[in-house]
């Protein structure tokens, strides 16, 4: 049972990907009908799956790709021409195959009530017999439709076996499909016998001969003589019974040279992995990284506390070896999840082809690339996407061929499909040489609908316009057809490209064509960051949506209507703050100067202030999970190397809401808003921290009479509780030795904040050796005040720090 | 192979279900609880749906979510929301004092912490002591709570696991 489970699961594999190489074939034969290679290789990859599901039991698969072998049996030996009407057919079959293939795959058995193969059985056959598919519309026996035959056979079938097929036709008509295939079966056992008998003889021949040479030689050899010999046939003998002998022992050879040729090379080369095994590598590796980053922080601490140890070097390159290590490890498990765009790509031949019998149009598609490699997650989520993009191409692109010629331009367009890397990205390009678009009309249909204002109509550039296509409600189509508008509008596209951390950017000449071009990370999993810091808080904004970082000041923002901007050498850069974006509470002071993110997608762009730039890190994706996900201007989150969650920014999202956000919000006039007003001395603050009652007293004695607002704490860590939840201290005096914190850690971890990075610490203490001084300096203090002190000293040292005069 | 060894696996599961069941019926289907404190009201959950209890470590904090969402935090690699019960249940200002702990159960697939002022104690209350929730209980609190037991002269307010992630309460 399991056995014949394995093999199952094996042929679905195979079957699926011979049938999507099986349309790609198909679309090329139908513009090369006379490629017999072609003809060879489709027939074989018919032959074998008719072969593997007899051998599975699979009647209903075996029915119709039995029937589908026979025409292509023989339009390989020229007694049948694949016309576009056949190959329609031939196509609805391939559908179906694939149907109950998914049927088989998911139910296990080809037996289904949702498929019924008879129509397109009953079509195959009539071909088969020389009729036009459409006689067999009625699921009749051939010989009911003999009569009305030949006259719908000269006007379908164009090409000069006439004389052939008309022979054919008497004698099926007498004969029930049964009947014939017994014969064929009979002949062809007859047939292969003599054939082996030749061939061994051949064989002889050949072992004193040159042997390699001679083998591709003996198949033209062969098929030449046939050939005459059947089409002038006015034998009773029926063409296709004297033609299937022939194909068999040819068909046989060709699977006999082709199928070992590629087993040696896929057993040797290549080996089949579940995709749960890469993922778990993958997250392994994404563990590692992490653990990697942290390595790296911690050398770098130890690095600062024992400068110049012999140790640190033997370390140094332990780490670096590591760090190098797990980086090529990264890149090795990446390349083993990369497959191919082409696996997309062969999916368009056939619906650009449908496309173009559907609406009349003559289109060629050309695909460059295809050897392109991206992230199997990413080639399963970008084939939907393209898809749209290109039918809309074809749709609302391409000219019908009237239109065309009218135009001077060659009546059958042109859609070109082209993926190359570009850095650490891949771009899809998508380009027709249609109508274009104008972004005059593109506006006024938006205006038309409600999307966009008229102001904002007047400011927008040409790309921004194009860029309205995306924006849902939009489109662009006068009528609805059933190609473009299958409820998936291009918003959707731009959406679902996204959410692959991708960008779309659109180009266009009226008139000339469209281009469309799709930029994509390489792999989701693990990517560049820039870590910036809004107030308190860390966040990583992924870096291929930055384009550039700038220190400003606060003169460099003007106003435009209320509205801040940047003006960046010859740009208009919208400017909001990220903590108003994400409404975080203001607990900064202003600084001289401000960090702005230019951050760019598309064709938009918007600056981004930020309070600090902390760098850029190589960062592990990891989800909100259910609960929290879907937070606007939210990815996901990543682990950072000192442990602690880190959220990253969804670009897209981000300039969404800072577009929305802008409009509210004056810059300038939320930071003079942070700007507390200190006049008086009651206005500052100062907590006096030391675990001695005396000395307490003695310090409250001494600054009270400046008429300063005085606060206490017994040991460190109340005063660190002090100081975080009111941030309104202006100034701690700070013993050293106190239980629970001491003065040093207290230093420490008040200036981890930034917020009090500028908050004046004045060690207040007794121990008076140069090295504590050092030590108070290291951790942060800014005076040491030795005990015993004058009031007017430490008054003096309180004002000073104080910026009070 | 792999089905040989499937089904020693299940066997084996079956096994121990059978143990479990056997055991409960003995006591006469016994629920075991953990005990906790928030605000002034005792609360508990079942004891297996608890991953474990940490001490208070530090989190992220989440845009755009309700003020009982802290945020998240980093449990071994992986991160999970960190919900306030204090907060959700409207216990006022909370304090991060050395009872605190963040408990980590798991809602349904997903792993979560929420933060409690203290544990109390683990309880074996037997199933047909508990009641159904009263009317009388705030809405925000109605919603979550599975039944109420007694225990020592206390009511401890046993929690539905499944509607404490509620994604539409975000």
């Amino acid at each position: 049972m399991d056995e014949m489970q394995e093999i199952m699961e094996d042929f679905l594999v195979e079957a699926f990907e011979m049938i999507e190489q099986l349309d790609q074939d198909l679309v090329e034969l139908e513009s090369n009908p006379d490629d017999l290679d072609l003809l060879n290789k489709i027939f074989r990859v018919a032959h074998t799956i008719k072969g593997s599901g007899s051998f599975l039991n699979l009647d209903v698969l075996t029915r119709l790709t039995h029937h589908m072998e026979d025409i292509l049996n023989k339009a390989r030996k020229g007694e049948l021409r694949i016309t576009p009407e056949i190959m329609d057919v031939i196509l609805e079959s391939v559908d179906m195959m694939k149907a109950l293939l998914e049927n088989i795959r998911d139910e296990g058995t080809d037996v289904t009530d949702s498929i019924n193969i008879e129509p397109v059985v009953a079509k195959l056959d009539a071909i088969s017999h020389g009729q036009s598919p459409d006689a067999a519309s009625a699921p009749a026996d051939s010989a009911n439709n003999s009569a009305p035959a030949p006259e719908e056979k000269v006007e379908e079938v164009e090409v000069a076996t006439e004389e052939d097929h008309e022979l054919t036709e008497e004698e099926l008509a007498n004969m029930s499909p049964e009947e014939v295939e017994a014969e064929i079966e009979r002949l062809l056992r007859k047939r292969q016998e003599e054939d082996k008998k030749r061939r061994e003889a051949k064989k002889k021949q050949q072992t004193t001969s040159e042997a390699p040479k001679e083998e591709p030689k003996e198949e033209p050899k062969e098929e030449p003589k046939e050939e005459p010999k059947e089409e002038p046939a006015p034998a009773p003998t029926p063409a296709p019974q004297e033609s299937k002998p022939a194909a068999k022992p040819a068909a046989k050879k060709d699977d006999k040279k082709a199928v070992p040729a590629k087993k040696v090379s896929t057993v040797e080369q290549t080996i089949r992995v579940d995709v749960n095994r890469l993922d778990n590598l993958m997250n392994l590796i994404g563990e590692l990284v992490l653990s990697k980053n942290r390595l790296i922080k911690i050398y770098n601490d130890v690095e600062e506390r024992y400068e110049g140890e012999h140790f640190l070097d033997e370390l140094n390159q332990v780490v670096s070896s590591i760090s190098i290590v797990t980086t090529d490890l990264q890149i090795a498990v990446m390349k083993t999840r990369m497959l191919q765009i082409g696996k997309v790509f062969n999916k368009f031949p056939r619906v650009i082809r449908d496309l173009s019998r559907e609406l009349g149009k003559k289109v060629n598609l050309v695909i460059k690339g295809e050897e392109t490699e991206l992230d199997k997650s990413i080639i399963e989520e970008i084939g939907d996407p393209l898809m749209h993009m290109i039918r809309n191409s074809v749709d609302h692109g391409i000219e019908p061929p009237e239109e065309r010629v009218k135009l001077g331009k060659p009546e059958v367009g042109t859609v070109e499909l082209k993926a190359y890397n570009e850095g650490n990205q891949i771009v899809i390009e998508i380009a027709d040489d249609g109508r274009g678009m104008d972004p005059e009309v593109l506006k006024q249909k938006a205006l038309e609908k409600g999307i966009i204002s008229e102001k904002e109509a007047e400011m927008m550039s040409d790309k921004e316009a194009f860029m309205l296509i995306f924006r849902a409600g939009f489109s662009t189509a006068s009528k609805v057809t059933n190609v473009s508008g299958r409820g998936v509008g291009m918003d959707v596209v731009k959406t679902n490209v996204e959410k692959l951390n991708g960008i779309i950017e659109v180009d266009s000449v009226k008139g000339k064509g469209t281009v469309f071009k799709i930029k994509i990370p390489l792999t989701l999993a693990i990517i560049q960051a820039l870590l910036v810091s809004a107030q308190e808080e860390l966040f990583a904004v992924p870096l291929a949506n930055v384009i550039e970082t700038v220190r400003i000041t606060l003169e460099d923002i003007s106003a435009v209507e209320g509205k801040s901007v940047l003006k960046l050498r010859d740009e208009v850069l919208p400017l909001v703050n990220m903590s108003d974006i994400f409404k975080i509470e203001k607990i900064l002071g202003i600084n001289q100067y401000l960090y702005v993110v230019v951050l760019g997608v598309g064709a938009n762009k918007v600056g981004l202030i930020v309070d600090g730039l902390i760098g850029q890190e190589e960062i592990v994706i990891k989800s909100l999970g259910e609960y929290l996900k879907g937070i606007r201007g939210i990815a996901g989150a990543t682990i950072r190397g000192d442990g602690k969650v880190t959220l990253i920014v969804d670009v897209a999202a981000l300039m969404q809401l800072a577009k929305e956000t802008h409009s509210r919000t004056v810059i300038t006039e939320t930071f003079t808003e942070a700007k507390k007003k200190k006049e008086k001395p009651e206005d500052y603050v100062v907590l006096i921290v030391d675990d001695s009652n005396t000395d307490r007293k003695i310090m409250r004695k001494c600054i009270e009479p400046l008429g300063f607002t005085i606060k206490e704490a017994t040991n460190g860590e109340e005063a660190l509780n002090i100081i975080k939840s009111d941030s309104n201290i202006d100034a701690a005096l700070v013993d050293i030795e106190m239980p629970k914190m001491d003065g040093y850690t207290l230093a420490q971890e008040i200036r981890k904040y930034n917020r009090f990075k500028n908050l004046p610490l004045i060690a207040v203490t007794s121990r008076t050796t140069k090295a504590d001084r050092v030590r108070g300096v290291e951790v942060g203090m800014n005076e040491y005040i030795t005990k015993p002190y004058t009031p007017e000293y430490l008054q003096n040292v309180l004002k000073r720090n104080l910026k009070l005069s | 192979m792999s089905d040989q060894l499937q089904n020693i696996i299940k066997q084996q599961q079956q096994q121990q279900q059978g143990n479990l069941t056997n055991n409960e019926t003995k006591d006469e289907n016994i629920v075991q609880l953990v005990g906790f404190v928030v605000g002034n009201e005792e609360f508990a959950v079942p004891i297996l749906s608890i991953q474990e209890i940490i001490k208070p470590i530090e989190w992220t904090k989440v845009p755009f979510t309700p003020d009982f969402v802290l945020g998240v935090f980093n449990l071994r690699g992986n991160v999970l929301p960190l919900i306030d019960l204090r907060k959700k249940f409207s216990a006022g200002a909370a304090e991060f004092d050395d009872d605190v702990r963040f408990i980590v159960i798991k809602v349904g697939d997903e792993l979560a912490g929420f933060v409690i002022d203290r544990l109390t104690e683990a309880l074996r209350i037997e199933e047909s002591s508990i009641l159904p929730p009263p009317d009388t209980s705030s809405i925000e609190k109605e919603a979550v709570i599975e039944g109420i037991a007694r225990k020592d002269g206390r009511i401890i307010t046993i929690l539905k696991i499944s509607s404490l992630l509620k994604t539409n309460d975000r």
